[in-house]
């Protein structure tokens, strides 16, 4: 709640801060910004309030979680945009102040127990990442992105808002609690506009997400995208999606699990088949990245589907490790891509352009290579704590064993274009002649490997 | 104290008597009947107003030029504003009139009018996949209809109701009550449109007019 | 002489079944799903989802009529608004796409593939 307060007026001052001649001062101010309101995020740590406002808000350890890792990859993606303001075209303090203002909207997605809160929440961090993926205003890729997105993002919100009049007509709440309790006390009648408004809800959130067979906006938006907002797109909405979903169907529908179960399930085979094995033909890093996104939805919709004691845990564990890994992918490939546009405007973001990247910077080299390594989920690194504790679950839940199996297989697929990316930078001659990477880049990219390295080493660290 | 209602049924051509506990909104010894002829008429209103909205939402997904879209659609919105005063929803049906009909359509023509759209006869979808569209939309409604045929929604309950629930009044003390957080945020979401809208549509230096 | 109406309950929620609201909106619904699904013109399939977001408004202002209940008609309101921020964004991207794709004619978008 107070972090939400902080971040709404810290976006204003930004947006004030725009009036000066001198647009350097706007990134140290909005990193301050996201830093405080990760402070204040932990202020009610020891004595999480519940319920806030009218039932509205609802906050413990857990939404504070996530919350946290929003915030945090939010302040390495805005980090990364050092060098925004060089563009005479770009508008930084417009940027930066809708950057602050789409957190609001996460952090509502994280927390709602009002369907309002929720809907309210996806079209704030939706509206903002529409205007962000449209802001290579001069690039007719960006400008297609933005449009498909919006069209899809829109159609979405239709379906949902279907999905919570249907709620709303089956309980007379919007009310999480409320529709737990019609849930468990019909539990024998209870009416069939339930089951039809919780498929759609969750189809609109599935688009979101891009979970298959909802994904085929995904590819096209993240190439067309600037790849700072690429960046931004996919690890924090990707995160607040993950825990409103968690937090729908663990706090109003876990009494009709064996409704859901399955339908999710089919879901998340379709998304981990299809992501993992669509990403084996890319050639382009960046769509590639896409369709691994795409994956690492799977791997999280594993383990809703499993819903379990442990469910919570698993799936901030694994955004965690997935945000830093996916940020510093592609701060990566930001560094070399801006050196390579210089020279030639083509194919800039190609596997070609890691060629030889160990010898021209062995720091860039490594930074790829653990992100690459987590997101496969090699051990030392904290994606694979991430696969485990995600698999743990489904272990647990026990009779979705074949799920586990599937998986796994996807995993191997995994890590054969993974390694593509590995092979590039070590084994292939590429351009020669070091690559100058700003002060910046190195510190954030540094950071989240080290913390990367760190949670594989000793994952007991968050607790 | 308990008194009765006349009350005329369609289905049974008897009068039948309700009875429903005394409350504040109806004075003792007066039953009321509801007139046949009244009757029919919100019957056939609403038939009425369906089948216009049905009407124009077809015509706006298949007219031609998109400025009858837009007209259509405007039928739409009266229609179901129609819809909302009968339901007795007077607040609602006079705000979509003033926000949908009257400022988001504008946008929309304004829009279409400054970017000069004529006619699309450039539809590159062919039909093929237009029939396909269909069949897949058709399907969807035919499931819901059969999932909705089972569905017991229940009917209103003639001795709580309100009839002063669609009121300013009411509206307003719920919204700005327990519904006071979101309404505060949504004032972040307008600032985002505000500022991105701006943002994109602005015309930088070098660009054309339009 | 003209007979004494019900004062409290309006004669259309005596009259028609609820389904009957259901089965509306549902059938406004479907009509926007097949728009968004049929056009190319951006800005119908855009229209076609703001038909979506009606059938919507009209479900929740029936259901909440028939239960007496306020909080339906609130967030009736907020659709509205959210709508509103939308369509100010989308119709910028238009603009923006048409000054950039240099045609008179927007037939340009017919190049996305869905």
């Amino acid at each position: 709640m107070l972090s939400i307060i902080l971040l709404s007026i810290f976006g204003i001052v930004v947006l004030f801060l725009g009036f000066q001649k001198s647009k350097n001062i706007l990134l140290p101010a909005t990193l301050l910004c996201i830093a405080i309101a990760f402070a204040a995020n932990f202020v009610h740590w020891n004595d999480a309030p519940g319920l806030y406002f009218k039932e509205m808000l609802f906050e413990n350890r857990l939404t504070m979680s996530f919350s946290a890792i929003v915030l945090l990859s939010a302040f390495l993606v805005v980090a990364l945009t050092r060098g925004f303001a060089d563009d005479e075209a770009a508008q930084p303090a417009e940027y930066y102040a809708i950057i602050l203002f789409s957190l609001v909207g996460a952090i509502m997605m994280i927390g709602f127990d009002n369907l309002i809160m929720l809907f309210l929440g996806v079209e704030i961090l939706s509206v903002s990442m529409y205007v962000l993926t449209g802001s290579d205003k001069r690039n007719l890729r960006s400008n297609e992105a933005a449009l498909k997105y919006f069209l899809m993002g829109a159609f979405a919100t239709g379906i949902m808002l279907f999905g919570i009049a249907l709620l709303y007509g089956a309980t007379g709440s919007f009310n999480l609690t409320d529709i737990r309790g019609y849930v468990g006390t019909n539990s024998f009648s209870i009416s069939t506009l339930l089951y039809v408004g919780l498929l759609l809800v969750l189809i609109g959130m599935l688009f979101k997400v891009s979970a298959a067979p909802f994904h085929f906006w995904t590819p096209d938006v993240y190439d067309g995208a600037p790849t700072v907002f690429t960046a931004f797109m996919s690890t924090i909405v990707k995160t607040a999606g993950f825990a409103a979903i968690y937090r729908l169907l663990s706090g109003s529908f876990e009494g009709i699990y064996n409704f859901w179960w399955f339908t999710l399930a089919a879901i998340t085979i379709l998304t981990l088949v299809v992501g993992n094995i669509t990403a084996v033909y890319q050639q382009s890093f960046k769509r590639m990245m896409a369709y691994s996104s795409i994956s690492h939805a799977g791997y999280l919709l594993l383990s809703l589907t499993a819903m379990t004691a442990q469910t919570p845990d698993a799936i901030v564990f694994y955004s965690l490790a997935y945000s830093l890994a996916t940020v510093s992918a592609f701060g990566v490939l930001m560094a070399v891509a801006r050196e390579k546009s210089v020279q030639s405007h083509e194919n800039a973001e190609d596997f070609e352009a890691f060629n030889g990247l160990g010898k021209r910077n062995p720091l860039l080299a490594f930074v790829l290579t653990v992100s690459m390594l987590s997101l496969a989920g090699i051990p030392l690194t904290a994606g694979f704590w991430g696969k485990f504790f995600i698999f743990g679950t489904i272990v647990e839940r026990g009779n979705l064993i074949w799920m586990l199996i599937v998986a796994i297989l996807m995993s191997a697929v995994g890590i054969y274009y993974y390694f593509k990316v590995i092979i590039a930078t070590y084994m292939k001659d590429g351009e020669t002649g070091a690559l100058r990477v700003p002060p910046f880049y190195r510190i954030v990219l540094i950071v989240s490997t080290t913390l990367t390295l760190l949670f594989g080493l000793i994952p007991k660290l968050l607790s | 104290m308990v008194y009765d209602i006349l009350y005329f049924n369609k289905h049974h051509t008897s009068y039948t008597i309700h009875h429903t506990p005394y409350t504040t909104h109806h004075t003792p010894h007066t039953p009321y009947i509801i007139h046949q002829d009244f009757k029919t008429m919100a019957d056939k209103l609403f038939y009425f107003l369906s089948f216009l909205a049905l009407l124009s939402a077809m015509m706006v997904v298949t007219a031609k030029n998109p400025i009858h879209s837009v007209l259509y659609l405007i039928l739409t919105f009266f229609c179901l504003s129609g819809h909302y005063v009968l339901l007795n929803a007077q607040f609602v049906a006079v705000v979509n009139i003033i926000v949908y009909a009257g400022a988001i359509m504008v946008l929309f023509l304004f829009v279409i009018m400054f970017l000069n759209l004529k006619q699309d006869d450039e539809e590159a979808k062919t039909n093929l996949t237009k029939i396909a569209a269909t069949i897949v939309g058709g399907t969807l409604g035919v499931i819901l209809v059969a999932v909705f045929r089972k569905a017991q929604l229940g009917t209103y309950n003639p001795y709580s109701f309100n009839s002063q629930v669609g009121m300013v009044e009411n509206l307003g003390e719920v919204l700005y009550n327990d519904y006071l957080l979101p309404f505060e945020l949504a004032s972040v979401l307008f600032l985002i449109a505000m500022v991105g809208a701006v943002m994109l549509a602005k015309r930088e230096v070098g660009d054309r007019h339009f | 002489m003209f007979p004494q109406v019900a004062p409290s309950i309006p004669q259309v929620i005596q009259l028609i079944p609820l389904n009957n609201y259901l089965w509306l909106s549902t059938a406004l619904f479907v009509i926007g799903i097949v728009g968004v699904l049929t056009r190319r013109n951006a800005i119908v399939v855009f229209m076609s989802i703001e038909l979506m977001l009606n059938a919507v408004n009209l479900l929740l202002v029936a259901f909440s009529s028939y239960r007496s209940d306020p909080t339906g008609q609130v967030f009736v309101f907020f659709i509205m608004a959210v709508a509103a921020a939308e369509v100010a964004v989308g119709l910028a991207i238009i603009v923006m796409i048409y000054r950039n794709s240099r045609s008179i004619d927007i037939g340009f978008l017919n190049k996305l593939k869905f």
